[in-house]
């Protein structure tokens, strides 16, 4: 179970490497709803009982994350009238190279960290960290609008994997709760991104700056 | 019991009044001058009669139990706040009348009544928490009054230098209350001289009353309020506000232990404050700034009382202290009659020419006699001249220094140089006034303003008359206050109780009164001569030219230049002078201006660098989403880095 466990995590943070060398929007915009779908499969992968509410809980992320926000994240890209990301604060091979280094330093740091005996096997804390990490650099180097989201959507597929480590204390319904926070601001950020296309006549946030005090 | 009901009465009457100021000015003054009335009485009774009067409500503000006290020391700033409060509101009647200022007068007489309310609050609060909320809230009320002509530039500058340097005296006294109700579990105020633990927490209140006091280097705010507000504004701020901290000082260095070295600093405080106090005001063009500055020397001599009587208590001599911090404490009442009276005259003069320039001021006396009397009246009394008030506390401190001196000790050591300097001070505050009321009232008008002077009406006249005459009383029959003295000194120190009055109090009052007597027969003797008609008028100044003019006499500069000279090492006086060159000069001139040195050399240039810093760091605000998310992971991974080190 362990096994299959680490594979879906391995797989997830060869995604973050996919997400940190593509200039396609909508690649990204995949990467990242693959990335959800994955992390949704995974209570059921270390439940060992299957509840109805756990089966719930998969399901409505699988849905929302792998259907619901990518939909939307399409619509306002599509209105917007863009799908690449030219000009990155930080290039895409540094960020990639960048990005391997982090996810080294995840496992690095995950050794050696003082975790419980039954999270040592696991690769739970390091592809959280990792995720996190990407998720902050697509933040930091990237320059559109909903590269930035999906850079957001990543790093908290971090913390929800982090989260997964005190799945049997955290309730699911937190983890629900999250869920429908997270739709909604991407849902919010369909529309800002719509209002700075609108505005600036770009997405790129550099220009926001004009925005300060 | 009684006490409660009568201070119950005045609280009545100055809510009263607070409502009354939105109604108008007679029903609000008639309902001030009650609630002033009830508190002069309940306080007078405190300190006749030595019972101070205590109450606990049983229901709760902020979680605590009102806890309300009139003791001996609360009584005696109580006594001046009904007087000062009750002349600052007459005299307002026709300062700042509603035809003047239809805008403001309404305001004055809304946050007068808050003030008189709120330092009455201070007075009786007995509870740090209901202490902190009264205090916060005079500040308050005083920021609004001082900024009533809010119109003009230099007034909200003045205003909000104030609230500021209130504010950071009041972030010291949050700290000093708070540590205190940590310690001893309770915000529960009264004596605790036994926890010896609380000593250190002196300083905090050291500095966060010394503020509101105006001691030396901390009276930064003082000048510039005292002289851009109306002048029944400046009068109850010299008179009352800055007494709040002195009345702080008092309270809590007899309630609480104080460190071993607080009475020498005291003193040291007050000496410098005494001396460069009268210096800065000799250096002043500006009348209301001049007297403002006074303030800080009278603080600075009300300082060096209580501080000998703190330097008493460590030594355990009785006899000496309760005699300086009687002095002390009297100069108290003392400084708010004549410096109330001074700011009101100077309201006067400020009235009828619209100018407190002193050059463009001169020959008022004609035209404002009773003014002119009046001001020349509190100008004898603050410069500590027999046979008015300020003799007589000045008197008791110089008594309680010279029983010091029969000491072995540290004592002497300290005393000796606290003696010539406040006699130092006395003749310097001398020569101040006589360039006050030389260039002011005496020679010819300086400026077309000063020639239309008028007198003031008899509102303006009566309160100041009254302040007047209680100057008198304090000189003619010292005696007759001993007992309030010796009530206070004994709330202040619980073991001080039977300390006799100084045999020569009784005979300072006679030859006073002697001296009066003298005074005035010999005033009704000139009189008589000058209106027999036999006199012959001639200029003042006729010093050999052909056409003398206004010009010629001597400035408010050129008087105390000799004075100002001595001290231009701390004046640090700005001078513009273009000599008269040549056998025909075309033109030379001369200005000289004593700048704020605190504020605009130590202050200042302090603030200037927190500024600059400042604008250093905003350029890492620049709007860029993506630098501020790396900001968070480096605040993250520093967080991360310091837990994981306090960990191991």
């Amino acid at each position: 179970m362990n096994d299959l466990l680490n594979l879906l995590i391995g797989l997830a943070m060869g995604l973050n490497l996919v997400a940190l060398g593509t200039s396609r929007l909508p690649s990204l915009i995949r990467v990242a709803a693959l990335q959800g779908m994955m992390l949704g499969i995974m209570p059921l992968v270390i439940e060992h009982e299957w509840r109805v509410m756990v089966l719930v809980i998969a399901v409505a992320t699988v849905i929302m994350k792998g259907i619901v926000i990518p939909a939307l994240l399409h619509r306002a890209m599509r209105t917007a009238n863009i799908d690449r990301d030219l000009n990155p604060l930080i290039g895409f091979l540094p960020s990639l190279l960048l990005g391997a280094a982090g996810m080294i330093g995840a496992v690095v740091l995950a050794s050696w960290l003082p975790l419980l005996p039954e999270h040592r096997e696991s690769l739970l804390v390091a592809g959280s960290l990792a995720s996190v990490f990407t998720g902050l650099l697509l933040l930091i180097g990237r320059s559109k609008a909903i590269s930035q989201v999906c850079g957001y959507l990543i790093l908290e597929n971090g913390i929800y994997l982090f989260g997964l480590l005190l799945i049997h204390s955290t309730p699911l319904l937190v983890e629900g709760g999250i869920l429908l926070d997270l739709t909604v601001a991407v849902f919010v950020t369909g529309i800002i991104v719509d209002r700075i296309q609108r505005a600036f006549d770009s997405l790129d946030t550099r220009r926001l700056t004009v925005l300060r005090e | 019991m009684t006490t409660g009901a009568v201070l119950a009465a005045g609280a009545c009457a100055i809510i009263l009044s607070l409502i009354g100021a939105f109604r108008g000015p007679r029903c609000w003054l008639l309902a001030l001058l009650a609630s002033s009335l009830t508190a002069l009485a309940a306080a007078g009774w405190v300190l006749a009669t030595g019972n101070a009067w205590e109450w606990r409500s049983a229901f709760l503000i902020g979680g605590e139990s009102v806890h309300l006290r009139l003791d001996g020391v609360s009584a005696l700033f109580l006594a001046l706040l009904a007087v000062v409060g009750g002349a600052g509101a007459a005299y307002s009647r026709e300062y700042w009348a509603e035809r003047a200022h239809p805008v403001s007068a309404q305001a004055s007489r809304g946050w007068w009544s808050g003030l008189v309310l709120c330092f009455g609050l201070v007075l009786l609060c007995s509870n740090g928490l209901h202490f902190l909320i009264a205090w916060e809230l005079f500040t308050v009320c005083a920021y609004f009054l001082i900024i009533l002509d809010g119109q003009r530039r230099d007034v909200r500058a003045a205003g909000w230098l104030y609230l500021a340097a209130s504010h950071a005296g009041t972030l010291a006294l949050f700290a000093f209350f708070s540590l205190l109700a940590a310690r001893t579990g309770s915000w529960d105020l009264g004596p605790m001289r036994e926890h010896a633990e609380l000593a250190p927490f002196f300083w905090l209140a050291l500095f966060g009353f010394g503020v509101k006091a105006g001691i030396f280097p901390l009276h930064i705010w003082l000048p510039s309020a005292h002289a851009n507000a109306p002048s029944h504004v400046s009068a109850i701020l010299s008179g009352v506000a800055i007494k709040m901290g002195i009345y702080g000082i008092v309270r809590f260095s007899g309630w609480l232990p104080t460190p071993p070295s607080a009475g020498w600093v005291v003193v040291a405080l007050g000496v410098v404050s005494a001396v460069l106090g009268v210096a800065f005001a000799l250096g002043q063009h500006d009348l209301k700034r001049l007297l403002a500055y006074h303030s800080v020397e009278n603080i600075g001599i009300i300082l060096i009382g209580v501080g000998f009587a703190i330097v008493a208590t460590a030594h355990g001599q009785a006899a000496w202290g309760a005699l300086a911090l009687a002095g002390g404490l009297l100069h108290v009442w003392n400084h708010g009659l004549f410096k109330a009276l001074l700011f009101l005259g100077a309201g006067s003069v400020l009235h009828a020419t619209g100018t407190r320039e002193m050059s463009r001021l001169g020959g008022l006396w004609r035209a404002m006699p009773w003014t002119a009397s009046l001001f020349a009246l509190g100008a004898v009394a603050i410069s500590g001249l027999p046979p008015l008030n300020g003799f007589v506390s000045e008197w008791l401190v110089y008594l309680g220094m010279f029983d010091a001196l029969n000491q072995p000790g540290a004592a002497v050591v300290g005393a000796i140089p606290a003696i010539v300097l406040l006699a130092m001070t006395g003749a310097l505050a001398l020569a101040c006034f006589v360039k006050v009321c030389g260039v002011v009232f005496l020679g010819a008008p300086r400026s077309p303003a000063a020639e239309r002077a008028h007198e003031c009406g008899p509102w303006m006249r009566g309160p100041m008359l009254m302040l007047a005459a209680g100057c008198v009383a304090i000189g003619l029959a010292p005696f007759v206050f001993w007992p309030a003295l010796h009530t206070a000194v004994g709330a202040w120190r619980g073991t001080w109780t039977d300390v006799p009055a100084p045999e020569s109090l009784t005979m300072l009052g006679l030859v006073h009164m002697a001296l009066a007597v003298a005074a005035v027969i010999g005033a009704a003797w000139l009189w008589r001569r000058a209106h027999r008609g036999s006199l012959a008028r001639a200029l003042t100044w006729d010093c050999g030219y052909a056409a003398p003019s206004a010009r010629m006499q001597y400035t408010a500069g050129s008087f105390a230049g000799i004075i100002t000279e001595w001290f231009a090492w701390i004046l640090q006086p700005e001078r513009h002078e273009h000599r008269p060159e040549a056998t025909f000069p075309r033109r030379a001139d001369f200005e000289e201006h004593t700048p704020e040195t605190v504020l605009e050399r130590v202050i200042e240039p302090c603030a200037r660098l927190v500024m600059w810093v400042s604008g250093v760091a905003r350029r890492l605000q620049h709007g860029r989403t993506h630098a501020y998310i790396l900001y968070l992971i480096f605040g993250l991974v520093a967080v991360a880095a310091m837990t994981m080190a306090w960990s191991e």
